[in-house]
């Protein structure tokens, strides 16, 4: 049985970093967004799977260059885009951790520059604590507007739960 | 820049400082000014489209203001003002002792859109500042930032990297 306290802290701190790694994303900040993983890292999204900080620093830049021709306002000019983060569930095994968490994002592209929702998906996470710091291990980041990147029908909890029991039965 | 590592207590301060954050969105929306000036310190700032006031009673007076006029703004389909609700999702906090920092994402929707429906209205950020007095965390400066409202946008950088930054020289 793992130590309530010991959770509200790991649960806060790792609430802190998934914040932390969407202002970095929204505000293309991609030096801040590689350091929210661990050195061998790895992201596995739409446009790729990337591997170790300075790919990921490097995948941040093109999703930068590209999120403009994706998404525009009427007039043509690059909409800003905002991506959301509201329940998550956090599963926490020692120094691992098991993140599922449900992501949605907006733009200021509606009909007269109004906010328009674009998509939405989740997070599945493994995460490390390295030297006192949860750094995400992998992510890997669903949407279920993209054919063949939607989360999988079963309740994305369960297969996380499954992960970290297993985590934690090697263990014992 | 990556998370810092936190202090001891972070679990506990993060929890009362989300609380403190939901009860604004409360207040705000209910029209409850007691609970809304009871938030802040009694020399606190609030900063946003109608500028800064400073202390309580100047906090109230555009407050008031503030809502009068939003209900001439958002107006349901038969004409009565709209019910409007703020939603507050990803938090960047940063606690140096007494002191804390924090960045958000907020957005807005009211029962304005075609046949009743939900709306998104604008989003943007909360950038603040809290003070622990007498065990209970307030703000003594909340910077509310808005991406619709020309001259009030969070702007080009990173906010959660200038909060690093605050909360640095907060240390010193």
């Amino acid at each position: 049985m793992s130590d309530p306290a010991q959770l509200a802290r790991d649960r806060a701190e790792i609430k802190d970093l998934m914040g932390r790694y969407l202002f970095a994303m929204d505000w293309h900040d991609t030096e801040a967004y590689a350091a929210c993983f661990t050195e061998d890292g790895v992201l596995d999204y739409a446009m790729a799977t990337l591997t170790g900080r300075e790919e990921i620093r490097l995948g941040a830049e093109k999703f930068r260059d590209a999120v403009g021709d994706l998404f525009k306002r009427e007039d043509g000019s690059p909409a800003l885009l905002r991506h959301v983060l509201d329940h998550i569930v956090i599963r926490v095994e020692g120094d691992e951790a098991w993140t599922t968490a449900f992501w949605w994002e907006l733009t200021d592209g509606g009909p007269g520059r109004t906010p328009e929702i674009q998509s939405f998906g989740t997070y599945e996470d493994q995460l490390a604590r390295v030297n006192g710091q949860w750094l995400f291990r992998r992510r890997k980041i669903y949407n279920e507007f993209i054919p063949g990147r939607e989360t999988p029908s079963a309740n994305p909890v369960r297969h996380y739960d499954d992960a970290a029991a297993r985590a934690a039965g090697e263990r014992n | 820049m990556s998370a810092a590592v936190m202090q001891a207590g972070y679990a506990e301060d993060r929890a009362a400082i989300e609380d403190l954050m939901a009860r604004y969105l409360f207040a705000m929306d209910w029209g409850d000014y007691d609970a809304y000036l009871d938030m802040f310190t009694e020399d606190g700032e609030l900063e946003f489209a109608r500028g800064t006031a400073r202390g309580r009673q100047a906090i109230s007076e555009s407050v008031r203001a503030f809502k009068q006029a939003i209900g001439q703004f958002y107006k349901d389909a038969d004409g009565n003002p709209a019910i409007l609700r703020h939603i507050i999702s990803q938090t960047v906090i940063r606690i140096e002792g007494d002191r804390a920092f924090t960045v958000a994402f907020w957005w807005e929707m009211a029962n304005d859109g075609p046949g009743g429906k939900p709306k998104a209205g604008t989003f943007g950020t909360y950038e603040d500042e809290l003070v622990k007095q007498d065990g209970r965390w307030l703000f003594s400066k909340r910077r509310i930032l808005n991406e619709f409202l020309e001259g009030r946008s969070t702007g080009e950088v990173n906010p959660v990297r200038l909060l690093d930054e605050r909360a640095k020289k907060a240390r010193a």
